[in-house]
């Protein structure tokens, strides 16, 4: 038997949203608006998100799984292109970045037989890891760009001595994806000690045996982690020339879009 | 005449206008002028760390593009008005123009640090532990382990103390004598300049106004603006 959260509980839930409201109110934090609207629309998007799962999982997989997965990706990118817009070729970089991690982990999930080519299981899995790549890219993108603008009388200092930009850089793309990765590998290091991990989560209060939701976040995990590491290095490896023009000199972050 | 090993030839790059002039074989030019008059600009030209928008550059009388970059930035050492030190020790510092070029021996760090009037127990040490005027003895000698021919200077004391100065100076012309290298500096100080240089390039907005002998310049100005800007100074 399916559990179902009955609808006049899940009103209840304006209570909840009531406490940081009237701290809000009281603090005059500024935030009253922010809180409405964002509640608001986060529901309204849920309750679209599902009548629209509930329309593609009726879909042959063939055809509802591509569409769900274009959606995703192009979504993340417009998003995740806000964090490096001075840089050129940013959109496609990213949409490339994206699509190239969702077909690694898709072919793994399928090919070691670790879930099935069903809306049910490929599209959240795939939310899970678009979304985190997504988020991987921007941080990325933004720390390269903090450690080019911080470091910038060392690239000089190391153009000057003959490095190539590549070896110029090489110390501030290391920086870029420590801080980019340790988020992830905390999170991997202490995953199901400090929080049970979303997947999980669900599927036991979906009535998964807990064995068996284990798995699946395992799987899920892995993946995300894997796929997070990708999308980092994947966008320094490739955004950090730019920082750079064909006679190895160093661009101030205005003049880069120029000369892409 | 010695050998001409930069020529200048009617460049113009931001405020610079067509600067003409010709550094010869261990020349050592000083390059002064107030500030903003571009001389980190015409600096830069020197080893492509910046280009010209119009006019040639000759290095060894063929045009400077026609040299691979890293190449003619090892053989050109510029040393930046601010150190910059690469992290961890000095040794690091000191390693990383040779490793690019896989041209580099342990024992060259001795003797680098002997040019630069550095205690060798320092080699190991973090450049987070260094005073100012040290840590612009390792960013020189960090420079001279590319083994350049020509060596440029930006204001290479401007951070220091007179005390801390004048030892750098007299390092200075040590290895620029034993090196034979030719030098294109840029100084505030006109004593400095009066120490170090031969040659004297005075620019101001971008124009040169005098080049010449340095001591020339200095005692016998010909135009009104360098001698207006030598009493100030
Ligand atoms: N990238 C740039 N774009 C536009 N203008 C620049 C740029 N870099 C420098 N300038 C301008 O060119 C002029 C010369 O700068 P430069 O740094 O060469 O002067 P300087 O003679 O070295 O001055 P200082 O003695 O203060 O170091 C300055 O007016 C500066 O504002
Ligand atoms: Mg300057």
């Amino acid at each position: 038997m399916e559990r179902d959260i009955p609808t006049y509980s899940l009103l209840l839930l304006i209570v909840f949203v009531m406490i940081p409201f009237t701290i809000a109110y009281i603090y005059q934090l500024g935030l009253k608006k922010e809180i409405i609207w964002s509640t608001v629309r986060g529901t309204l998007q849920l309750f679209l998100i599902g009548l629209i799962l509930t329309y593609l999982f009726d879909l042959p997989p063939l055809v509802g799984i591509p569409i769900m997965l274009s959606v995703m990706i192009l979504v993340a990118t417009f998003h995740a292109r806000k964090k490096g817009k001075e840089l050129p070729y940013i959109f496609i970089t990213i949409l490339v970045g994206l699509i190239g991690v969702e077909i690694i982990v898709l072919s793994m999930w399928l090919g070691f037989g670790m879930i099935s080519f069903t809306p049910e299981e490929v599209i959240p899995m795939s939310g899970m890891v678009i979304g985190n790549s997504m988020v991987a890219m921007g941080l990325a993108l933004e720390r390269l760009k903090s450690e080019f603008e911080q470091n910038r009388g060392k690239l000089l200092a190391a153009l000057s001595l003959g490095a190539t930009p590549k070896h110029a850089a090489h110390m501030s793309i290391k920086k870029t994806l420590n801080a980019a990765l340790i988020p992830n590998i905390d999170q991997l290091k202490t995953i199901g000690l400090v929080q049970l991990p979303g997947m999980m989560t669900g599927l036991i209060l979906g009535g998964v045996a807990p064995i068996i939701a284990i798995k699946y976040q395992l799987v899920i995990s892995i993946s995300i982690f894997s796929s997070v590491s990708l999308s980092a290095i994947f966008i320094s490896m490739v955004m950090y020339r730019f920082f750079f023009n064909k006679q190895m000199q160093l661009l101030n972050l205005q003049d880069i879009k120029k000369n892409g | 005449m010695s050998e001409a090993i930069f020529q200048f030839n009617q460049v113009n790059r931001l405020v610079l206008q067509n600067i003409t002039f010709t550094l010869r074989e261990e020349d050592r030019l000083i390059i002064f002028g107030p500030s903003g008059a571009g001389k980190s600009t015409l600096l830069h030209l020197f080893n492509r760390m910046d280009d010209p928008d119009q006019g040639e550059v000759l290095f060894h009388n063929k045009p400077i593009e026609q040299y691979d970059i890293p190449q003619l930035r090892r053989s050109v050492g510029l040393v930046l008005q601010q150190p910059h030190l690469f992290p961890d020790t000095v040794l690091d510092n000191l390693k990383f123009g040779p490793s690019l070029f896989d041209d580099w021996e342990e024992a060259r760090a001795e003797r680098l640090m002997d040019y630069v009037n550095l205690p060798i127990d320092y080699l190991n040490k973090s450049v987070d532990e260094l005073s100012g005027g040290e840590k612009q003895r390792v960013s020189l000698a960090r420079t001279l382990a590319n083994k350049p021919d020509v060596l440029l200077l930006d204001e290479p004391t401007s951070a220091l103390d007179d005390r801390n100065i004048e030892a750098i100076e007299e390092d200075l012309i040590r290895l620029i004598e034993h090196n034979h290298l030719t030098v294109a500096m840029v100084t505030h100080s006109m004593d400095q300049a009066k120490r170090i240089g031969t040659k004297g390039l005075y620019i101001e907005e971008g124009q040169v106004i005098e080049y010449g002998d340095i001591n020339q310049l200095l005692e016998n100005p010909n135009t009104e603006q360098l001698k207006q800007f030598l009493h100030k100074s």
